[in-house]
């Protein structure tokens, strides 16, 4: 149990106050603290201060208009409370443009810490200050794809219900479309750096796949036309061609959801792998200047042997010479 | 205690490390960063309970010790977790001149007195600074919580407390106050954030009972003073039913000085004896190759590897209190089932890669994607499974190693011989000329023991014997004048220790414990297995010791008589050993809980040392 002394404290420093006025000390206490509230405005944690009220702002804004975005929508819709799909892309993009630019602002933020600071406690405290604000924006990032999932869910299960095509049909437009969705966002992902930028995206896969949908549907609804024309007379039970659809809907999601999960790993192997890449290439250039290096002393070495040998020869024809000369 | 004295201290520090405010649920809240600055008291109080990695979550972007060199940092609030000591109120002073952070929110482990908060006021005036102290609080945490149901008053100034210190023959009474104010002080501090008044019972006439007297006062005092009371308040309104109150049994190392010298075969308690492991944390030396290095290389390095045991880790918690082989057995099982289940991932992948070829056979996937989500999800957590098992092997075989060249399980089996007074089937002597069993500490270990649980003196011939056997094995034999002294004293007061039935059940010597193909090949090492080996404070616990004193706290008055008053049977207790204390008799009182239902006992001793130290203190004792 933790005792707060914090009143007596401040009683003791009145007690020390008056102690040091009766003893005559005094202290240039009003000066001092004006020339203190001029504090530097644009110095590192205001900055970082305001990336977190917006991010707060994003989150609240998201959990205000929850309910409407989620709320399924009864038969009898009031307009008030129902939310129509182009308000809904419309919050989503919002949204998504709101996360990109924190995430360039912590960005930007880190660059400049990188570059201004001084000690190395500093560099440290900052790192773990902008660390904090990124998981805080994954966290809100969060809140906003589970929105988005439960409203793709919604879209497909609709989807799902109002579609009389046969079973193979769909089966092998779904695996058409679905691949491509899936190469598109691979590529996308392969070439972008950051993992804030995967979060952007897994909701831009997300985006995709509701986009798909819609795609397919005008395809469906010829097709259903057609089914009800030539078969509208007699009993048609849909039922039997749902189960496999139902699986099938259910491994894309679960593949889609490994998808992400591979292509943050991916990504971040991609920076481990582009500084071994960095070592390797220096590498190879240190080992290039060794051999040459070796290479000159090799020639160098022969080089005063050949001198060498030359001064010998010199040496034992002058004797020779001088000899002769001689005798 | 509905929760552990673990779990209360880690929540109050917590509560701390939020601004002494209590901490949110919500997850997704706003981070606030702070710069946690501690002393070494501190540092080792947290280091059990909290990872950097919770550090960091909680929004504490640096740590520091409070006597290192700092940098300022502007604009970020400061929590101080610190001794109230002249050095760090004088350092706190300091940073307040250098006006090194925005705001200050200084917490003290213990209470801090009157004069030196009017210190750091006057620094705080004088630097202008009074605004910035924000709160000031007196934690009481001045204890460390090592394992739920585990503490230990301090690690850093032990000597200070030492069974060395309190038991010395040239010790002052000033001395001797200080050292008890300081045992009190901390022991004061577990049972406030305990939240429970216990009843204290003693022996007499020892260094416990000098620290049951003054504890007894301080909590009287303490509740005496309604206003101030520390044990009213929401500790008790946070809906424990603490219509029991604890028993506080305090016990004196002179006592029983057998069992620190004894030689272990529980894991935790090998470790502690055998490598060098503080607060959870096991230090060891890699890379110790047994090949010399070629010539003209230079020197393998030795690199140190540290290891932290924690609550986390769940094999560490099952077989913490297994005996050895045991252990060895449970590691092969893991690493068994782990390879099974990479194995298992692996196989998931080569399936996966035959599918890959089959276009639009996505039909034929059937569960495969659901194993492969499970697969990879699980992936993470079989990462960490891996560090845990390949931790322990490294762990098991460096206390193998020991084991094997010092022949340990020899002397354990045959020290658990003495202790229980059974038949002995090798000579004494025999063992300690052996020169290839163990160091020449073990063999003062053995003859120690055989000297403190023999019914009478060996004679004096015999002692030669056995003193020239010793000195020829190259001990040291000051610890024996001190024990000789020791004996003599407690043969005048009570009744001698008793060691209970120990059981040792040899099961077959030369086994092989592991299968072929495991590293943990046991051979000639006995496969001894520990039976239930009560102890002297059980007995206590249960209440079968009349003589004891007996204290009350919450009693109006005063009383000298030592009548228990309160004749129900406890459920919680707690066993606090004056002098020292060690892994061994933690583990057995462990072990006795898990036989009687519905009892926790709590162990407690103001430090914690192994035998070596423990040693080296009585040949210290002995040279006086």
């Amino acid at each position: 149990m933790a005792v707060d002394r914090t009143l007596l404290f401040k009683a003791s420093v009145k007690t020390v106050k008056t102690r040091n006025k009766a003893i005559g000390i005094g202290f240039d206490s009003t000066k001092d603290e004006i020339f203190k509230r001029t504090r530097p405005k644009s110095g590192f944690s205001p900055k970082a201060k305001e990336v977190i009220t917006n991010i707060t702002k994003l989150k609240d804004f998201l959990l205000q208009h929850r309910k409407d975005y989620v709320s399924a929508g009864s038969l009898i819709s009031s307009d008030l409370t129902r939310m129509t799909d182009s308000e809904r892309d419309q919050i989503d993009q919002d949204a998504q443009i709101f996360m990109r630019t924190c995430s360039e602002a912590i960005k930007q933020l880190r660059n400049e810490a990188e570059k201004k600071v001084t000690s190395s406690q500093i560099k440290e405290h900052r790192g773990a200050v902008l660390d904090l604000i990124e998981m805080y924006l994954k966290g809100v990032c969060k809140l906003y794809s589970e929105q988005r999932a439960i409203r793709v869910k919604r879209m497909v299960d609709k989807k799902r219900l109002s579609r009389l095509a046969p079973e193979h049909h769909s089966q092998v437009e779904k695996t058409r479309a679905i691949e491509p969705t899936e190469e598109k966002a691979v590529k996308e992902e392969s070439s972008e750096k950051s993992t804030s930028e995967v979060l952007d995206n897994t909701v831009e896969h997300l985006w995709e796949e509701g986009r798909v949908e819609d795609e397919l549907s005008p395809e469906e609804i010829q097709m259903v036309c057609y089914l009800r024309q030539h078969c509208c007379h007699g009993t048609f039970h849909p039922f039997p061609f749902f189960l496999p659809v139902r699986q099938i809907e259910g491994k894309v999601v679960e593949i889609s959801r490994l998808q992400e999960i591979f292509a943050e790993k991916v990504l971040q192997q991609e920076t481990e792998i582009d500084s071994i890449h960095q070592l390797v290439v220096g590498a190879t250039e240190n080992v290039k200047e060794g051999n040459e290096d070796i290479r000159e002393a090799i020639k160098n070495n022969a080089g005063f042997r050949v001198w060498i040998l030359f001064f010998l020869v010199m040496c034992s024809f002058s004797l020779l010479f001088l000899d002769w000369y001689d005798s | 205690m509905a929760a552990s004295v673990r779990e209360k201290q880690t929540v109050a520090l917590k509560r701390m490390l939020n601004f002494n405010a209590p901490p949110l649920k919500n997850t997704a809240a706003e981070p606030v960063w702070k710069v946690l600055i501690y002393d070494r008291f501190g540092q080792d109080i947290i280091s059990p309970l909290l990872s950097v990695k919770e550090l960091r979550d909680m929004g504490i972007t640096l740590h520091l010790l409070l006597h290192s060199d700092r940098d300022p940092i502007p604009d970020v609030p400061a929590i101080y977790f610190v001794m109230p000591t002249e050095e760090n109120i004088d350092r706190i002073c300091q940073d307040l001149r250098n006006q090194l952070y925005e705001s200050y929110y200084l917490n003290f482990i213990s209470a801090i007195s009157r004069s030196k908060l009017e210190d750091i006021a006057s620094a705080a005036l004088a630097a202008n600074a009074v605004s910035q102290v924000t709160k000031v609080f007196d934690q009481y945490l001045n204890f460390i919580t090592l394992e739920d149901d585990m503490f230990i008053l301090c690690h850093q100034n032990k000597e200070l407390i030492s069974y060395h210190a309190i038991n010395r023959p040239d010790i002052q009474d000033t001395d001797m106050d200080a050292i008890m104010d300081t045992i009190v002080d901390s022991l004061f501090c577990f049972f406030v954030t305990l939240g429970a008044v216990p009843i204290i019972r003693c022996p007499r006439g020892n260094a416990a009972e000098m620290v049951a007297v003054k504890l007894d006062k301080k909590l009287r005092e303490n509740l005496r003073d309604a206003r101030n009371s520390l044990f009213t308040g929401d500790s008790m309104a946070a809906g424990q039913f603490s219509f029991q109150r604890p028993l506080f049994v305090l016990a004196d190392r002179n006592v029983d000085m057998a069992t620190p010298l004894h030689h272990t075969w529980t894991y935790q308690a090998l470790i502690h004896d055998v490598l060098d492991f503080h607060l959870n944390r096991v230090m060891m030396e890699e890379g110790a190759g047994a090949e010399p290095s070629p010539a003209g290389a230079r020197p393998k390095k030795k690199s140190r590897k540290t290891y932290d045991l924690t609550a986390a880790d769940k094999f560490w918690q099952k077989h913490k209190g297994s005996p050895f082989p045991e252990v060895a057995e449970s590691v092969q099982e893991e690493l068994d089932t782990y390879r099974a289940q990479e194995d298992e991932v692996k196989r998931l992948k080569s399936i996966m890669g035959l599918e890959g070829e089959d276009e639009g056979a996505i039909s034929m996937l059937s569960d495969n994607t659901a194993k492969l989500t499970s697969a990879v999800s699980s992936l993470p957590e079989l990462l960490e499974k891996k560090r845990l098992i390949d931790l322990h092997t490294n762990v098991a075989t460096a206390v193998l190693d020991h084991i094997k060249s010092r022949k340990l399980d020899v002397y354990f089996e045959y020290e658990e011989k003495l202790m229980s007074k059974s038949t002995l089937d090798k000579s004494l002597l025999d063992i300690i000329s052996d020169p290839d069993a163990g160091t020449p500490e073990d063999k003062m270990r053995l003859f120690l023991i055989y000297y403190i649980t023999t019914q009478q003196a060996p004679t004096e011939s015999d002692l030669e014997q056995y003193k020239k056997a010793l000195l020829d094995a190259g001990c040291d034999l000051s610890p024996l004048t001190y024990i000789k002294q020791w004996k003599a004293f407690t043969k005048m007061a009570s009744t001698p220790a008793n060691y209970g039935n120990s059981g040792v059940k040899p099961m077959g010597l030369f086994s092989r414990v592991m299968n072929t193909g495991s590293q943990f090949v046991m051979e000639g090492v006995k496969n001894l297995v520990l039976k239930q080996h009560v102890t002297d404070w059980s007995s206590v616990t249960s209440q079968e010791t009349d003589d004891y004193r007996y204290f009350d706290p919450k009693m109006l008055r005063g009383s000298e008589s030592s009548i228990p008053r309160n004749k129900n049977p406890f459920q919680e207790a707690i066993v606090f050993v004056v002098g020292g204390g060690n892994y061994i008799e933690y583990q057995n009182l462990v072990d006795y809980t898990k036989s009687k239902q519905g009892k926790k006992v709590v162990y407690g001793c103001s430090e914690l040392f192994n035998s070596a130290q423990f040693i080296k203190q009585l040949s210290q004792l002995g040279q006086k």
